[in-house]
């Protein structure tokens, strides 16, 4: 059975049809990047699939249930976490609280021990442990990514949407990501990702969906996608594109 | 003298246990509410009707006050939060007419612009209340109360979920939080906690009617939540002080007396405005600015939405 069922699935907004019909099974326990050029309706994608949108038509099933209509906070519930592209921290809050309200029940007067346990081991996990006690908002840019992944890294999710994880990450940092990445995969964790640079897609996917005017164009291996010409000019520009899209 | 310091104390006390519970829902959860009057109120007259109808009871009146306050505000929350935070702002105002309406006109109950007279001094734990003093002391206790379960809450699970949503409620959503939930019971606890002020107000002055349950009032709360600094625990504080304190201040000044009410409420306009544009995060946050502080840094990412 596949870890996410996306099924006919249809998004307009007035006369502007973003996503005309995505179909796209993810298998489970596999890294899927979603590539494409700007504006081919990635994020889109990630927005109907976690319930800040509603598609039109189509359905998108997880666990044998339909997803569609469901709200944000019950897709979270479900097993599905997004993380988002412009990270969204809580600005005011230090990196352990960030963490730890991601996990912890609202409705309760003391903070359990196990949580504040379990949160330390996902800021060791990202590497940040050293900066507990720092505001979000005082944080370097790599570490902002790495704690906009912690957040959702402590709930507890079948199925990472990763939007532009490592976009902006230097050598190191990128190794990390890597190795984090491998290690949620380790954990029998199911990853679609949007990531722009390709030298990552091409490390870390098990699987590359090819997204163009909101159809998925390809789906197969990184092997098959990097050798298809035809996918390739469509990326980098010779469709119409900016080259500088590609990079980041 | 004595008197006049302690019933000065008692108004400063109920102050504070009402902004500080407005500061849970405008600092906290990121609710403007021009309703917090309405909440007293209800206390107030549910208060009153216990000292009245059943017994003078300071504990048990309190808590039948907080439970019909808080039920109050909950009916409130459920429909009305749904809507677009500015439209809540409008939404209360409503609520506070209405209620205002309510308190003069429904006489079998609120005993209309008379209001209810006549309520005995209050009891608690066997211990009659009388002096001036004594309910300095029950306010006290009160309001130490209130501010202890206030710092509790924010700093718990449930106050942790509100700053989240303050900071970005996309993003909370996205980790699960229900924003309609959290929201209501802010609301409510709110509502409940502005029914102990109702509760004390009304053993203390022993008479209630809708003058103390204004509009004019509610803005006034408001005011004390912004002027002192909303999302802090020590905001509401210093700006119930400052506000409460002020009239008291103005007495010095040699000033006709038909002129003093105009002044004031010129003072409490300016410095809401002033305070809004030059220093939002209210009077209590001077201390920050001794504090350097680090730009906030630019997030990247692609064009894509």
């Amino acid at each position: 059975m596949a870890a996410l069922d996306i099924h006919g699935l249809r998004k307009a907004f007035g006369g502007n049809v973003i996503i005309p019909d995505v179909t796209l099974a993810l298998e489970p326990g596999l890294i899927t990047s979603l590539v494409g050029p700007n504006g081919a309706g990635k994020t889109t994608l990630f927005n109907l699939i976690t319930g800040f949108l509603r598609p039109d038509a189509g359905s998108v099933h997880y666990k044998g249930s339909d997803l569609v209509g469901l709200s944000p906070q019950r897709v979270t519930r479900l097993g599905i976490a997004r993380s988002f592209q412009d990270l969204r921290l809580f600005n005011e809050m230090t990196v352990f609280e960030n963490v730890l309200v991601a996990q912890e029940s609202s409705f309760r007067l003391w903070t359990r021990a196990a949580a504040c346990r379990h949160t330390d081991a996902v800021l060791e996990r990202v590497g940040l442990a050293d900066k507990r006690d720092t505001r979000a908002m005082d944080l370097s840019y790599a570490e902002r990514k790495f704690l906009n992944l912690a957040r959702i890294m402590a709930l507890d999710i079948d199925l990472f949407l990763l939007d532009e994880p490592a976009s902006g990450l230097d050598g190191p940092s990128r190794t990390t990501f890597h190795t984090l990445l491998q290690s949620l995969k380790d954990e029998g964790h199911t990853v679609l990702l949007i990531e722009h640079n390709l030298d990552i897609v091409r490390e870390v996917s098990d699987r590359i969906a090819f997204l163009n005017k909101g159809e998925v164009m390809a789906f197969d291996t990184p092997e098959r996608i990097f050798a298809n010409e035809r996918l390739t000019d469509l990326y980098f520009g010779t469709a119409g594109r900016p080259a500088e899209a590609a990079s980041c | 003298m004595i008197a006049y310091i302690a019933n000065l104390g008692v108004l400063l006390g109920i102050a504070v246990i009402l902004a500080s519970s407005l500061n849970l829902m405008v600092g906290y959860a990121g609710i403007f509410s021009v309703a917090h009057a309405v909440f007293y109120g209800v206390g107030a007259y549910a208060a009153a009707k216990i000292a009245l109808g059943v017994t003078d009871s300071f504990l048990l009146a309190t808590a039948v006050a907080m439970f019909v306050s808080g039920a109050v505000s909950f009916l409130l929350a459920v429909p009305v939060l749904r809507v677009r935070e500015e439209y809540f702002v409008v939404a209360s105002i409503g609520f506070q007419v209405v209620a205002s309406t309510i308190f003069t006109s429904w006489h079998a109950v609120t005993g209309g612009m008379g209001g209810l007279a006549g309520i005995p001094p209050a009891r608690v734990l066997g211990w009659q209340l009388t002096s001036p003093v004594e309910y300095l002391i029950l306010t006290a206790v009160c309001m130490v109360l209130v501010l202890a379960f206030i710092a509790v809450l924010v700093k718990s699970p449930f106050g942790r979920a509100l700053k989240a949503f303050r900071d970005d409620e996309v993003a909370a959503t996205a980790l699960g939080k229900d924003p309609l939930a959290l929201r209501v019971a802010a609301t409510t606890i709110s509502g409940a906690l502005a029914a102990v002020a109702g509760s004390i107000y009304a053993f203390h002055v022993s008479f209630v009617n809708p003058e103390s349950f204004t509009l004019d009032y509610s803005v006034m709360i408001l005011a004390m939540v912004i002027i002192g600094g909303a999302g802090s625990l020590a905001g509401p504080i210093v700006g119930a002080v400052f506000i409460t304190a002020f009239p008291a201040l103005l007495n010095f000044i040699e000033m006709p007396s038909r002129y003093v009410g105009p002044v004031e409420q010129l003072i409490y306009g300016a410095s809401i405005v002033l305070l809004m544009v030059f220093w939002p995060n209210g009077l209590a946050s001077i201390w920050r600015l001794l504090r350097p502080r680090r730009p906030v840094q630019a997030a990247g990412g692609g064009t894509e939405r």
